[in-house]
Parts: structure tokens; sequence; C-alpha cells
């Protein structure tokens, strides 16, 4: 056995390029099949892990799986916003905690994050290197953005204007680092977090400025009543909050008018959970409350109808590249047929030429398996981030 | 050892970590101003250890916590706030939603909105003003049990097998803000038209609830006013000629004595936002009414 294998290998190594090619097509199909499934298996855990732990979300009325997407897993596609008034009113009914989610805006690609001290609580998120939001103008950053961007506590962190066209939008917002988030392997290690209130410091709705009734320039005024000051844009708006000009930043208009792309609502039982679902149902409030879970399953279905799909193209080209497998080995013995004739007239049996044959496939067989395991394995290793960057984003 | 030495040191050791146990189990209750500790402390009792961070003799309206004090709210079990935009630092800071009680939110459609600030416009925003809303809410003593109400139910919320010690502590309470509340109204009954001046804007709701003829100027009790302030106030008199000032504070001896020389006499009404030198919110909230009954009488 051990000849048959050595001039098996002797007539591989010989012959390169084909058995590369075969190498590569064994591989292809039987990685295929194998990696989708763990990635599919790997994206349904993410998805569902996260969608199970969040009872119920709250939002404007429209596609729930962009409010879905969006409010849990940061996916650019900003739902129609809703207002402060929603948290009020959820918690007014005394059913359930909200949590208000402001998911609109990026620093240098991440997300950013409005929110409250409570949505850490609720993910049960660590902070493994500072400290936890204290200010307007602070943000806590995922690991993964520490990493990326190699920015640490102490840093800051620019917001990014919207559209580069806005040229006569917000300033972008200086946000101090205020801690490291324990990894966690869902979206919260690739985002931005800061208090709801400095999302809309960065979107402008808060701000602060010099003191229009005693500006530095007064040739920022352009008209001045005893009731109403006119400021030109050259009047100085802080970008950066310090506790220098943190006291002149301030809010403009009702608290419950400010926006919000979600709420996430915790409700106290399963009971408050059911009562809050039917009050929500009609959808006059305007708004719509979901249940991720639902909504999840409802994308997995497509997902699976269309690994079905993968699987059925899959199976044929694997039956396909076998046969194309079986041609190139026949037409090689045909090709071989000098090489076998001389194997004969040294004294090899038939069985001998069975034997080399078996021996060549063998070798790539093992060869084939060989890569196919490493690359599971490195898939494996992986998974979680193909995942977030294949389906999630 | 003899079996009963045993079992006395088991029982004592039991018994310390029982008590240990239940010292741990108070709940941390933090406030932003001293009216809402007062209110806290009388109802929680030995159940909640009650902090008022704020320094002595700075006014938490106006007070501004530093990082480490920012923390210690965000450890609490419950953080009382006043409402009606008091201690505006709290919407410069990160504080956990489900922790924060507004205890005037009950009644925010009887907040008092103050006018005046100059409206401006800069950039794309339309005009706007800073103008805000008036806070002293305690000053009306019906308010104050409704925010010690809302005190009480938080307390409950966190505790529920606690809450028939709340209610008890709560009706007590009660009894004596609205006893502070019918004094005042006994008080004012007497000469319902009387003029008075008050020292700083922080009256409104005790002027609302009370029907006083009250008109404020802007001085601080420490420092003697200055001549554009005399003026104001001469103006003022044209048209409100009261003949008593009330002030937040002590006023300066040469402000009392400028205006007894006016014909004005001076009297302190202390709303007692943080805590005091000496005494508790109901005795310094007695002695205000005692200063007041003495304008009254005279």
């Amino acid at each position: 056995m051990i000849d048959s294998l050595y001039i098996a290998w002797k007539y591989l190594s010989f012959n390169r390029a084909r058995t590369a090619t075969l190498v590569a097509c064994v591989t292809l199909i039987a990685i295929l099949p194998l990696a989708l499934q763990l990635l599919l298996a790997e994206s349904e855990r993410q998805l569902l892990s996260r969608a199970e732990s969040t009872p119920l979300l709250l939002g404007a009325p429209g596609s729930a799986l962009d409010l879905v997407m969006n409010g849990l897993y940061f996916d650019d596609e900003v739902p129609q916003l809703i207002s402060m008034m929603a948290v009020e009113s959820l918690e007014a009914s005394g059913l359930a905690m909200p949590i208000p989610l402001y998911v609109r805006f990026k620093a240098r690609r991440f997300p950013i994050v409005g929110t409250t001290l409570d949505y850490f609580d609720f993910r049960a998120l660590t902070i493994a290197e500072g400290r936890q939001l204290a200010q307007l103008g602070e943000c806590v950053i995922g690991a993964e953005v520490a990493a990326r961007l190699g920015i640490t506590v102490g840093d800051s962190l620019l917001s990014s204007p919207e559209t580069v066209f806005d040229l006569a939008g917000v300033y972008p917002l200086k946000m101090q680092v205020a801690g490291v988030l324990q990894r966690s392997h869902t979206p919260d290690d690739l985002a931005v977090f800061v208090d709801i209130k400095t999302a809309w410091v960065v979107q402008g709705l808060v701000h602060g400025h010099e003191d229009v009734t005693r500006p530095q320039d007064a040739s920022v005024i352009i008209e001045r009543t005893d009731a109403n000051v006119v400021a030109n844009a050259r009047l100085v708006e802080y970008t950066e909050i310090t506790t220098e000009n943190i006291d002149s930043f301030h809010f403009h208009g009702a608290p419950g008018d400010y926006p919000l792309s979600a709420v996430i609502a915790v409700p106290d039982d399963a009971k408050a959970g059911t009562i809050l679902r039917g009050r929500y149902l009609d959808g006059d409030a305007g708004y719509q409350l979901v249940v991720p879970e639902t909504v999840i399953d409802g994308l997995l279905a497509n997902i699976f109808r269309i690994k079905h799909m993968l699987d059925a193209v899959i199976l044929v080209v694997g039956v396909a590249t076998v046969l194309a497998l079986i041609l190139v080995f026949a037409l090689s013995i045909r090709l071989r047929q000098r090489e076998i004739h001389t194997v004969f007239r040294i004294g090899g049996s038939r069985l001998t030429i069975v034997r080399l044959l078996a021996a060549e496939i063998a070798i790539i067989v093992l060869f084939s398996g060989l890569l196919c395991m490493a690359a599971i394995v490195l898939v494996h290793q992986y998974s979680n981030e193909l995942v977030r960057t294949l389906f999630i984003g | 050892m003899r079996p009963r030495g045993i079992i006395r040191i088991v029982t004592t050791a039991l018994l310390f970590a029982v008590s240990l146990a239940e010292a741990g189990e108070r709940l941390s209750v933090y406030t932003v101003n001293y009216p809402l500790q007062y209110f806290a402390q009388r109802i929680a009792g030995e159940q909640a250890e009650v902090t008022l961070p704020v320094p002595p003799a700075i006014d938490p309206a106006f007070w501004q916590p530093d990082v480490a004090t920012i923390a210690n709210f965000q450890q609490a079990d419950i953080i009382l706030l006043n409402g009606a935009g008091y201690a505006k630092w709290v919407n410069r800071v990160s504080l956990p939603r489900r922790k924060l009680v507004d205890t005037s939110a009950g009644f925010r459609d009887r907040y008092i909105h103050t006018e005046g600030d100059i409206t401006h416009s800069h950039g794309r925003e339309g005009d706007h003003s800073h103008a805000g809303t008036a806070f002293t809410t305690w000053l009306d003593f019906t308010l104050a049990v409704e925010q010690a109400r809302a005190v009480a139910g938080a307390l409950s919320r966190q505790r529920p097998d606690s809450k028939d010690i709340f209610e008890r502590n709560l009706t007590a309470l009660e009894q004596d803000l609205l006893d502070l509340d019918r004094q005042v109204q006994e008080i004012v009954v007497t000469n319902p038209g009387k003029l008075l001046l008050a020292s700083h804007p922080v009256y409104q709701y005790f002027r609302r609830r009370y029907g006083l003829n009250l008109q404020s100027v802007m001085w601080e009790p420490e420092a003697m006013p200055d001549v554009a302030q005399w003026s104001a106030l001469a103006r003022l008199l044209m048209e409100h000629p009261a003949g008593w000032m009330v002030w937040e504070g002590k006023p300066a001896p040469e402000s009392v004595a400028r205006l007894r020389s006016m014909g004005i006499g001076s009297l302190v009404f202390d709303p007692c936002g943080n805590r005091p030198g000496a005494g508790d919110f109901l005795s310094v909230m007695q002695k205000n009414i005692a200063n007041l009954r003495r304008a009254y009488t005279n």
C-alpha cells in the first residue's frame, strides 16, 4: 500500500496544476454548504438572542423590520422618528420601563446611540475601562470601536455630518470618551453610546452659545430691540462641551417634542406586556409596538427559504462537479494508457492499477478534507464578525 | 467549650448578621434640595438613607455636581427631583431615568411660567427665549403635600412591604404641612390687600396660593443694592407702596436701615432650599410664618 501511495504522491506532485485544480474543486464543493450552515446558524443565534432579550419595541408606523434592525442592530436605515412623548406615555401607563433610543448619527462610520443609562443595565453592559457617562458631551464606546479606531478613555471623537452637502448644517460635536465597554459580542461592541441629550446636541436641538445680550463681538448682532436680539451665523456656538461652557447649553421647546428613533419597552410582567400590546394594536396612537422576536422570526424564515434554494443550487453544482471529476479521472486514465501499459509490462496487476488510482483519489480527498477543516475552523472563529459584516451590517 | 456557650456565640453571630443585612437593605435616596430630603426622611424613617449632596450655604437650584457626585446619584435607588426646571444641572448630566422621580409632575399644569427674558435668533433656528418656570413649588404648602405624596409613592414602589409605614408617616407630614398652610391663610385673611415687596422672585407659588399682593425686585440679601437698584425700587414704590420687604435670607444691616428710613420694614421668609443651620424644614417655616405675622399685625 505504501508503495502505491508513494507512486501516487509522486504522480500528483509532478502534475501540480492538475492536482491543485482537483483539490480546489473538492474543497469548494465540501466547504460551501458547511460554511453557509455555520454562518446561518450564527446569524440566527445573534439575531434571535438580541431579539429575544428585547421584549417590545415602540416606534413609528411603517416597516417593522427597519424599526427592529435600527433599534436592535443599529442599522443605517433610520425609521420614521417619534418623539419623547412616546416615552412619557409609556411611563404614565405604569406597565413598562421605557428606554429611549435615538440611532441616527455616526462618528467615523460607527453609529451614535443616544439613550439613557437604563440601556446599559438592561443589556448588562459593563465598563471595561474608564467610567460611565456622567455629563453632556461624553461618550462611552464599544470594545470594537476602541480597537478599530485605536482610541481610549480621554480621547475625543467627532460626530460626522449627516450628508457631505449639508454645508449649512450643525457643527460636528467633539465628544469626550469617558469609558470603553466590556466586549459583549453584540452590535453594542460597534456603537458609540451617548446620553440621549447629547444626541440632541449632535443634531443641534440642544445647543450652547455665547450670551447674545453680551457678545464678545458686537458685529454678530444684526438687530436688537428691548424684547428680541437677532444674531448672525457668526455667533459662537460651542462644538465641544466643557466645564466652562456646559451651563450655556440649553433646550428649546417642550421636552416631549424631542425626537427618537425607537423606545425599548420592558414590561413589568407578561400581563403588563399583553395589556400594552393591546393598547397599541390599533395604531391610533401613531405608534407601532412590535415584538422583535416575531419580526426576526419572519426575517429568518425568509433567510431559510433562501438557504433552501441555495442548498438546492449547491447540490446541483456539487453533482455536476462530481461528474466532472469522474470525467477528469476517466479522461486521465485514457491519457495515461501508455503509462498503465508500462505498469502491466513490468508485472503490475489490474489491482495494482486500481490501487494506484485509489491512492491518488485518497490523497486528493485528504488534502481537500484538511483544507476544508482549516477553512471551517477559520469561519467558526470569525463567524461572529463575519455575520455582523455580511448579514447584520 | 460548653454547648450553651457555643449556642450563645452562634445566636449572637446570627443576630449580628441579620442586623447587618437589615442595615444593608436601607434604600439609598438622593435629592436635589432640602425640602425633598426632609419629606423623604420623614416618610421613610429608618427605611432609607436620604442624601442631599449640596454643600451648606449653596443654593441647590444653581449648584453643579462634580463627576464623583454624579456617580453617587447614579448609584442611588431613588433620585428625587423637584421638577419645574429646578436644578438645571439635571438636564446636563446622565442619570438613570427609571430612578428619577419628578415630584411635581402631578401638577405640571399648575406651574408658573416666568416671562421677561429676551428672545433671540441665530443660524437657521427661529426666535426663541430662555424663559423659565418658577420652581419654589414647596412654598405653596398644598403643592408640598403633593410632592410628599410623590415621594411616598416612589418609596412604596421600591419597597412595597413597607408601604403601611410610609403611608402612616406621610399622613403625619401632610398634617404638618396643611397646618402651615392654614396658619398662612389665617394671617393673610386679616389683611388680604396688604402690599409686600420681595427681595427676589422666588415666592411665585407662595403668592398665588395665599393671594399675596407682592412685587419682586432682584436683590441679594447679603449685598447692599446699588444706585440703579434703589432707583428701580423707588419707581416700583410709586405703583406699589408696600410697607414690608420679604427677604429670602438675612439681609445686610445697611439695606435694612435704609429701607427702614423709607418706612419699609424687613422680614425673612427663608424658602429653605438647602439645609438650615439650625432646626429643620418645619421649624424654619414656623419661624417664617411668625415673621410674616409680624408684618400683618404691624
